[in-house]
């Protein structure tokens, strides 16, 4: 197994920066192109809803990413407010473009593509892991 | 984020290059935004250079979708990348606008 670990005050560009290092780190260790693609969208999409609602733009969020035989684990700690992932509404999906709202995907793509999604509080901290099988 | 814009006939065919992520997507909202101006507007965006689409690239791409829709035009998409594609599945992007896989079928089907 090996694992990458940093931290990052969670902003636009940051995080942008961040999924970019941590798809190169996976194409390096030899993860396969859908897996490395999809952990750089849920990890982006994690940290984006932190950004937006996690009113922690002076502390940082660790992120650490593992690769195992068969998927990769990524885990955000942030000391944001509570707030489990795995709780948020299912936007509507089947209205057409004029009625539907600019909004609600990031969290819905987050658990589509993971295949395990935890999350526990602890310390004041959120901790949130995330799952992607490997193969493709 | 590379955006490249020429018109073919009566389509505008944006050519996008890079990631569609919170870092980009007001440049491309802005940018092509900015080219949706005549009535009935015909706008192909050309996705075969992005390779990774956030939730914040999918509102992008929905701000231009209903702006072009207000001004009564059409949309499309062409040459979208597989991971990218599931992307557009999974959020119902797929049934709510028009994909080719061809850029000549895209503006022969805006052109109609």
């Amino acid at each position: 197994m090996t694992r990458f670990e940093t931290s990052i005050l969670a902003t636009p560009e940051t995080i942008s920066a961040l999924t970019d290092k941590v798809m190169t780190y996976l194409e390096e260790q030899g993860v396969e192109g859908r897996t490395t693609h999809h952990v750089g969208l849920v990890l982006d999409e994690v940290l984006t809803n932190l950004a937006t609602h996690g009113n922690c733009s002076d502390r940082p969020a660790k992120i650490a990413v593992s690769v195992e035989p068969d998927k990769v684990v990524g885990e955000v700690i942030d000391t944001g407010p509570p707030f489990d992932p795995r709780l948020a509404p299912d936007p509507s999906l089947d209205i057409a473009a004029a009625d539907r709202p600019v909004g609600g995907l990031g969290l819905y793509l987050v658990r589509k593509l993971s295949s395990a999604l935890e999350y526990t509080r602890r310390n004041n901290e959120n901790c949130t892991t995330f799952a992607i099988a490997r193969g493709e | 984020m590379e955006i490249h814009d020429e018109r073919i006939g009566n389509t505008c065919v944006v050519t996008a290059k890079g990631r569609l992520d919170g870092g980009a997507s007001a440049t491309f909202t802005d940018r092509i935004g900015g080219l949706i101006g005549s009535p009935k507007p015909k706008l192909l965006i050309d996705f075969s250079g992005i390779d990774f689409v956030t939730s914040a690239g999918l509102r992008a791409v929905l701000v231009l979708v209903k702006k072009v829709n207000s001004a009564g035009g059409s949309f499309a998409l062409c040459g979208v990348q597989d991971s990218v594609r599931e992307v557009l599945d999974i959020t119902g992007f797929t049934s709510m606008i028009s994909i080719h896989a061809a850029r000549a079928d895209a503006i022969a089907a805006l052109a109609g």
